[in-house]
């Protein structure tokens, strides 16, 4: 979580990233109702987390997102199964029917792993994201279950 | 908590004291409050005690503004604001707005909102603000656009209210458009200190 082309598109730049920080706010993750958070692992080694936030059970809508925290092992498809197994566990476990997230414009590669798995676009911000001395885009992202039969749609 | 007193034509924001409450109790549980999207989310409790609780945890919270809506020394509604973290600290996300409906089409939620946006823009000089409205909140929308909001995204059957899904809108007003529309209008207003303090 230190390196900073991991970092380039993730995370705040004022939290502490200190062990006892960190395990804070793990613990915090653990015993709240409204997130879902996940350890991403390649073989025996843990490489990323991902997770469902701020979840709405009355709408059943959560916001989502996933850091890979080991550059080098960036366009392998890890992001993209990661979303997919997270995405079939929000229909299949929690009846989530809508996840929604926020993505660096620039973040080429996490956009297209998100489409991948079904993810469409629902707009586009201007300079929202500050980083490396530049304002950047943000494209925001809404995957939808198929509504489900007998429940109204209103317009 | 930053904040302070704000002056409109027909309303004031202040900041709440418990003695508000049993003004806010009045109200705030009506559903046509509680359906306003996210302004008062259905899943949350709203009892007494609950929001004497987040009327004392707003004060300890940095990153939160609250205020009451007074109009005619009544309690007529609540807006809130929270800041984006740094380096984006100059945004804010409006997170509630509601008017009493006792108190509906009398041009207070305009005027209210306007007031906010003075605070937001001309007193701490923000770059930007959003918000996010359920598709069908018609008056919402309309004091939005008035203000000179413009949508940046469409999310779909976002919220669940009245036996459906409803749908979402993301909104944004820039510090440009606030001067370019408001430039001239808002300094007609009262100054925020009070006529006595503004010598």
């Amino acid at each position: 979580m230190l390196e900073p082309e991991t970092t380039r598109f993730w995370g705040w730049r004022t939290l502490s990233r200190g062990d006892d920080e960190i395990e804070k706010r793990f613990k915090e993750q653990a015993s709240g109702t409204t997130n879902v958070a996940w350890a991403i692992h390649l073989e025996e080694e843990h490489v990323g987390f991902t997770g469902i936030f701020d979840i709405d059970w009355v709408a059943r809508d959560g916001e989502s997102g996933i850091f890979i925290g080991r550059s080098d092992l960036y366009g392998r498809g890890i992001a993209s199964e990661a979303i997919r197994l997270r995405t079939a566990f929000a229909w299949d476990e929690l009846r989530i029917r809508r996840v929604h997230n926020w993505i660096v414009m620039r973040n080429r590669g996490s956009r297209r792993a998100n489409e991948k798995a079904g993810y469409r676009q629902m707009g586009r911000l201007r300079e929202a994201y500050f980083r490396t001395g530049q304002w950047h885009d943000e494209w925001l992202g809404e995957i939808l279950l198929d509504p489900s039969p007998g429940l109204p749609r209103k317009d | 908590m930053l904040g302070g007193t704000v002056r409109g034509k027909t309303t004031r924001l202040r900041l709440p004291t418990l003695d508000d409450l049993p003004q806010v109790d009045r109200w705030a549980a009506d559903m046509r409050v509680r359906r306003g999207g996210p302004m008062g989310r259905i899943g949350e409790p709203c009892a007494s005690s609950t929001w004497k609780e987040r009327f004392n945890d707003v004060v300890k919270d940095k990153d939160c503004v609250l205020w009451l809506i007074e109009a005619d020394s009544a309690a007529v509604g609540l807006a809130k604001i929270r800041f984006s973290g740094a380096p984006a600290a100059d945004a804010v996300d409006i997170q509630q707005f509601l008017i009493d409906p006792g108190h509906w089409h009398k041009g207070h939620g305009f005027d209210a909102a306007l007031t906010l946006h003075r605070w937001i823009f001309d007193i701490v000089h923000l770059r930007c603000v959003n918000i996010e409205l359920p598709v069908d909140q018609l008056s919402a929308l309309r004091i939005a656009e008035k203000l000179g909001y413009e949508r940046f995204a469409h999310g779909h059957e976002a919220f669940y209210r009245d036996s459906a899904y409803v749908d979402q809108y993301r909104m944004r007003m820039t510090l440009r458009t606030w001067d370019e529309r408001w430039g001239a209008e808002h300094r007609e207003y009262p100054a925020p200190l009070g006529p006595e303090l503004e010598a």
